[in-house]
């Protein structure tokens, strides 16, 4: 009996340290590039365009954060696109939590023909309805414009955001919603008192993904935007290639500034995204 | 914690008669009739629907018209089935029909392998830093598609590619290599890219999968003598299925529909080495503003996602909701 348990003991062991390898082989692989980039973004661009490669900065430089930071509208583009991230985050989770509660507690006719609608918005190619798009926002005026930007993002996260929303409603139990109602609540006072306080981690989530999709879109906001004063970041950096012979450091800081943000976030929201989608993705 | 919030659930509100009382406790009542179920649907409903609607069949009827920016003058004419017809009696098109399948199966089979690994490896329990490199693991997923790009199209250039430098000195390769003029390295280059990119999707979906199944599934099955292997196949396969198909649904949609890293690492090149239907339908539109066939390529596009879809859906056998 014991040589079995201490054996089984050993086998978990060496589950574990196999377990070990992947992740360390695969932290290679995932941070590696990024550590480059980082690297990259400390060098001078000649010592970047040289024979023998430096895999040490030999001279290491801010220089491409202050120039990239002092070319004129960087600033207002670092802003558009955190004011299109904000307003597609509210305008998706304000509507997605009513549509994703109403599907998730009522069982309606067309509920089923509802969900695949949404799925089928998902699938829709971009450039199929760049054009008539670009048509009705200018003629309402929304071309060029960040509000227009978030309506068109907000409409292609919506399903996503709905699916995810829906899970964690899933998972908060009914019988708590009928107790309040008891109490003498009304529906919707159930709703925002006891649903959306206990969902409130996996609306998090919900929310962490809708801004990272929206703060690194890149084709609408390529296609929808015309003047320096609403481009967004991502159109900023692809951009900056034409402008001139590929600059390599400028580009690398440029990475490097426009995933700060999210790595800042991500640390932040880390536990509520972990936990929420532990209830969330599952069921979705 | 669920009995937490009922007990501190506020006390019932007292009756101070504010003027936005009227049109609130209205709402509270209309949130009582058997409309409140569609009345909650409606905002989003109506978002989508305008937005997405009247471009989805505009985009759709233009596909059967010639449409070109360029000559504007000359406007919109029914031209039927022509820009299909046109399409599939073009050569360039069937290899382009061949890449897409190339990039979208190999794309959405390598991430989901190595997604799964990485997930059964961080779902482990005890493991010391897993909380740290659940989240590190998701980095490239977060970062926008150009800077991904532009970070590997330095780290696999043909002069100053630190992978080539790596390799060169481990031996692997005697010169630093092109991978991305290359017609043979080009794809494989592309889809490696992706992969970073894309498996911690997978990693992210799967581990919320494994960490649903019941404990005690696995100690049931344990009591009855199951090695790991057949735990695996009789226990966590069908548990995550689910999760494996939505998931694999939702990137080979991704995988089909988005031509960012084309656009920034290769542009269809060389020759036509790594032109997807997603890179062809965004040149014909935004460099030969050709809209009317741009659109045709779209439908087509939209009819093979649709199909998968399907097919897919029913093969597996998860589509109860």
């Amino acid at each position: 009996m014991r040589r079995i348990l201490t054996s089984h003991k050993a086998i978990q062991r060496l589950y574990d340290a196999v377990a070990y390898v992947i992740i360390a082989g695969l932290l290679v692989f995932v941070l590696g590039p990024l550590m480059w980039m980082g690297l990259t973004s400390l060098k001078r661009e000649q010592d970047v365009v040289t024979a023998d490669l430096q895999y040490i900065p030999l001279h290491p430089t801010l220089e491409n954060y202050v120039t990239l930071w002092n070319r004129s509208g960087v600033t207002t583009m670092f802003r558009n696109s955190a004011v299109t991230t904000g307003l597609t985050v509210s305008l998706c989770l304000l509507a997605g939590t009513f549509a994703a509660y109403s599907i998730s507690r009522y069982r309606f006719r067309g509920r089923g023909g509802l969900l695949t609608f949404y799925l089928l918005v998902r699938m829709f190619p971009v450039v199929l309805m760049l054009l008539p798009l670009y048509i009705m926002l200018r003629s309402i005026g929304l071309i060029d414009s960040l509000f227009g930007l978030a309506l068109t993002y907000t409409t292609f996260l919506l399903p996503t955001s709905l699916l995810m929303l829906k899970g964690f409603f899933d998972a908060v139990p009914p019988d708590l919603e009928d107790a309040a109602r008891i109490d003498g609540s009304t529906r919707i006072g159930a709703l925002f008192r006891v649903v959306l306080p206990l969902a409130r981690s996996g609306i998090a989530a919900t929310g962490v993904l809708i801004a990272v999709s929206a703060w690194n879109e890149f084709l609408f906001a390529l296609m929808l935007t015309t003047s320096e004063s609403s481009r967004t970041w991502p159109v900023v950096l692809q951009l900056m290639v034409g402008e001139f012979q590929l600059p390599w450091g400028l580009l690398a800081a440029g990475g490097m500034i426009s995933i700060l943000p999210i790595i800042v976030f991500f640390s932040f929201a880390q536990r509520a995204l972990v936990r929420g989608l532990l209830v969330g993705a599952v069921k979705g | 914690m669920a009995q937490d919030t009922r007990a501190s659930a506020p006390p019932p509100k007292a009756k101070t008669p504010f003027s936005w009382r009227q049109p609130l406790a209205l709402i509270g009542a209309l949130s009582e009739t058997r409309y409140w179920a569609y009345l909650l649907l409606l905002p989003s409903l109506l978002l989508v629907s305008a937005v997405i609607i009247y471009p989805v069949l505009s985009g759709i009827n233009l596909s059967f018209n010639q449409f070109n920016l360029l000559r504007i003058a000359q406007g919109m004419n029914f031209i039927g089935l022509q820009h299909y017809i046109e399409l599939f009696e073009d050569p360039d098109f069937q290899i382009i029909l061949k890449n897409t399948a190339t990039w979208v199966i190999f794309g959405a089979l390598s991430q989901f392998t190595l997604g799964l690994i990485a997930a059964l490896a961080l779902h482990r329990k005890n493991l010391k830093g897993g909380a740290i490199a659940r989240v590190l693991m998701l980095l490239p997923w977060v970062i926008p598609s150009v800077v991904a790009g532009h970070m590997w199209a330095l780290l696999l250039d043909s002069r100053l590619g630190v992978i080539n430098d790596i390799l060169v000195r481990l031996g692997v390769l005697s010169a630093y290599r092109a991978w991305f003029a290359d017609p043979a390295t080009a794809m494989p280059a592309v889809l490696l890219v992706d992969l970073w990119r894309g498996f911690p999707f997978f990693t992210l979906l799967l581990y919320a999968g494994l960490s649903s199944v019941p404990e005690e599934l696995y100690e049931a099955a344990e009591v009855d003598g199951a090695n790991p292997l057949q735990k695996f196949r009789a226990i966590t396969i069908p548990m995550i299925t689910p999760v494996v198909v939505a998931a694999i649904i939702l990137r080979v949609i991704s995988l089909m529909n988005s031509p960012d890293l084309m656009i920034v690492l290769t542009n269809g090149g060389p020759g036509l080495a790594t032109y997807t239907l997603s890179l062809y339908a965004f040149q014909i539109a935004y460099d030969n503003f050709n809209f009317g066939a741009a659109a045709a390529v779209s439908v087509i596009m939209l009819v093979i996602l649709m199909v998968f879809t399907v097919i897919y859906l029913r093969v597996s056998g998860v589509t109860k909701d």
